[in-house]
């Protein structure tokens, strides 16, 4: 374990003004960093879930020290980067400036977290460590690619797409090249994953862009579940529309062989493609797994269900995908709310104050087409101290009103998050 | 009275010895999840969701009650206006009502508002010149929302899918029936362009 003094970590560090503002006034004490003011928050991720924490802890209280540990420059929205694959919008459209976060005071530090010390109450980074009062994790998914026979020495070339980024360009582009009459595999992780409705917004995506552009093409998806997880009535009637997509459910894959072509699924069928995008089963990011942040099921953490703290690790707050246990889906909108509500509890337990309980809701929106959206919301109350479902809707079928409204949803989030 | 009530505002901060910022606003915990589809502070960017920021209460009030009822459909808003009943409709409804409202960054079509002033008059008569509305008589603000959240509903409106049967919607819904949808968008970037 590399411990250095201060001296040595701001010569060493890359972000020389960034570390002067904000790591100033620092004790050298176990080679720790900490803040003058007495009070720190890290947050670990710039996700939705983290951006939103950071920001939300400075507005609640801006005497606070914040640090957002984010090695990515700049942010990429995964809700509406599968319209990338179809050509309805450009990873361009989805990718934003953290400079919001900078104007409102938020350190930023584009370097991983490397481990958490939650007795140490400090954070590990490249030059040494970062000290907290309290520390948001946002950790995201991480994909078990060890899953899938194959998928660990393939991992640069079968794409998961999964993470908007290079490999949605990478995946828009095998789409492209590949020739008309080709056929294109995607498959559909077993649940728990990021986005239950998303792999199926996908398939619509790549079904019209194939009708559209390849039209002898097809598209096979194979399912891990039994069923559509997500709006599995409004999918499967949006997919009457596209005779190019067959759906198989209970088709795990549990092989990928890139020099045949072809994946394997749990009962030994093999499926060739010419283009495949497998998305591997998922679990929290690793530094929540390395930091024992996971419950027995060794894969999500779970979490208090008002103040999103770690039921393994007091001061560590989670929030996002990698959290369970609380009925709500993987989503955006839902990891902006914790986000919200982690930095509320966490501003009141740094000021000795009670933490207002503060109930999440969800909306999520899926392009069926160019054009056309279905949605789905989910409305919660705290019974107990814990968050149960007061009522999910869906929209009665696709619309180009929903569709208005999932970019409204979007401009709006985004500025949340990051404005 | 404004200055009053800024005194008690400020007296109630020393009197907790907290300096209040954004989040500590009433009802702020029970409106913050709002923000995803509305904007921070209710100050949605947005042309298809509404501007929440100053919506007077009792106009926030009521279309939480006609959401939560089913009697103006919206799969959308149905379970969230329960969900807001549920913790305090009038608690949402202030913290909106406080919120300052940013200036608008929806764009307006200049040609479009222009053209929707000459045929806002049948509107004029209950929304008023101004088109803020009047509580008395139940009549909301249209200044300022977005041109395209107008517009959708101005369509509902047209076809019956507004708040369906409501008795007291009659006489708008005889307005908009002989309009055309190009005459609705012109008025909706009319009562988009008020108060900017």
């Amino acid at each position: 374990m590399i411990r250095v003094t201060r001296r040595q970590f701001l010569k060493t560090s890359g972000g020389g003004m960034l570390a002067v503002a904000g790591l100033s006034g620092c004790r050298t004490s176990a080679g720790a960093i900490a803040p003058t003011s007495g009070r720190r928050v890290v947050v670990v991720g710039g996700g939705w879930g983290g951006a939103t924490a950071a920001k939300y802890v400075k507005l609640g209280d801006p005497s606070i020290d914040v640090v957002l540990l984010e090695p990515s420059t700049s942010f990429v929205s995964c809700p509406f980067s599968n319209l990338v694959l179809s050509g309805n919008r450009t990873l361009r459209d989805l990718t934003f400036s953290y400079k919001g976060l900078r104007d409102r005071g938020v350190t930023l530090r584009h370097e991983p977290a490397l481990a958490i010390e939650p007795e140490q109450r400090r954070v590990r980074i490249k030059d040494g460590y970062v000290s907290y009062d309290r520390l948001i994790v946002s950790p995201g998914v991480e994909f078990q690619w060890e899953q899938v026979e194959g998928l660990p020495e393939a991992k640069d070339t079968v794409l998961h797409a999964w993470k908007a980024g290079p490999q949605t360009e990478a995946l828009a582009r095998q789409l492209q090249a590949m020739p008309d009459g080709g056929v294109v595999v995607m498959t559909v992780p077993p649940v728990a994953y990021r986005c239950p409705p998303g792999p199926y917004e996908r398939a619509c995506q790549i079904a019209w862009y194939l009708k559209t552009q390849k039209p002898k093409s097809k598209l096979i998806v194979l399912d891990a579940n039994q069923n559509v997880v997500s709006k599995a009535a409004l999918f499967r009637a949006a997919w009457q529309a596209y005779p190019n997509l067959e759906y198989r459910a209970s088709n795990k894959v549990t092989k990928v062989d890139p020099s045949a072509r072809a994946v394997t699924t749990e009962f030994g069928d093999v499926v060739r493609y010419d283009v495949v995008n497998l998305i591997p089963p998922q679990r929290a990011g690793n530094i929540a797994v390395e930091a024992n942040l996971v419950g027995n099921d060794k894969r999500w953490c779970e979490v208090d269900h008002l103040t999103y703290e770690s039921l393994k690790a007091p001061g560590v707050h989670v929030v996002g995908d990698a959290t369970i246990g609380l009925p709500v889906p993987k989503s955006g909108t839902i990891a902006n709310a914790m986000g919200k509500i982690a930095a509320s509890s966490v501003v009141s337990l740094l000021n000795n104050r009670p933490v207002a309980p503060m109930v999440p809701l969800n909306t999520c929106y899926s392009w069926i087409s160019d054009r056309e959206v279905v949605a789905v919301v989910n409305a919660y109350r705290i019974d107990n101290g814990k968050v149960v479902q007061l009522e999910q809707k869906l929209t009665p079928g696709p619309s180009t009103v929903y569709a208005e409204q999932a970019v409204a949803w979007a401009t709006n989030v985004w500025n949340d998050i990051l404005g | 009275m404004l200055l009053g009530a800024a005194a008690g505002v400020t007296l109630m901060l020393a009197a907790s010895g907290a300096v209040a910022g954004p989040l500590d606003a009433p009802g702020y915990t029970k409106a913050f999840a709002c923000s995803a589809c509305h904007g921070p502070g209710g100050n949605s960017r947005a042309e298809a969701t509404p501007v929440l920021a100053g919506m007077p209460a009792w106009y926030f009030k009521k279309a939480i009650e006609d959401y939560a009822s089913g009697r103006r459909p919206s799969a959308e808003m149905e379970p969230f206006a329960k969900m807001v009943k549920q913790q305090g409709v009038d608690d949402v409804a202030g913290y909106f009502a406080g919120q300052p409202r940013e200036r608008a960054t929806t764009k307006v079509d200049r040609a479009a508002a222009d053209r929707g002033r000459g045929a806002a008059a049948a509107c004029a008569a209950c929304h008023g010149d101004d088109g803020r509305g009047s509580e008395a008589r139940g009549v909301p603000s249209l200044a300022g929302q977005p041109a395209g959240y107008l517009k959708n509903q101005m369509l509902l409106f047209k076809t019956e899918k507004r708040s369906p049967g409501d008795a007291a919607l009659t006489q708008v819904k005889a307005v908009m029936k002989p309009l055309d949808d190009a005459t609705l968008a012109d008025l909706a970037a009319y009562y988009a362009s008020l108060g900017r």
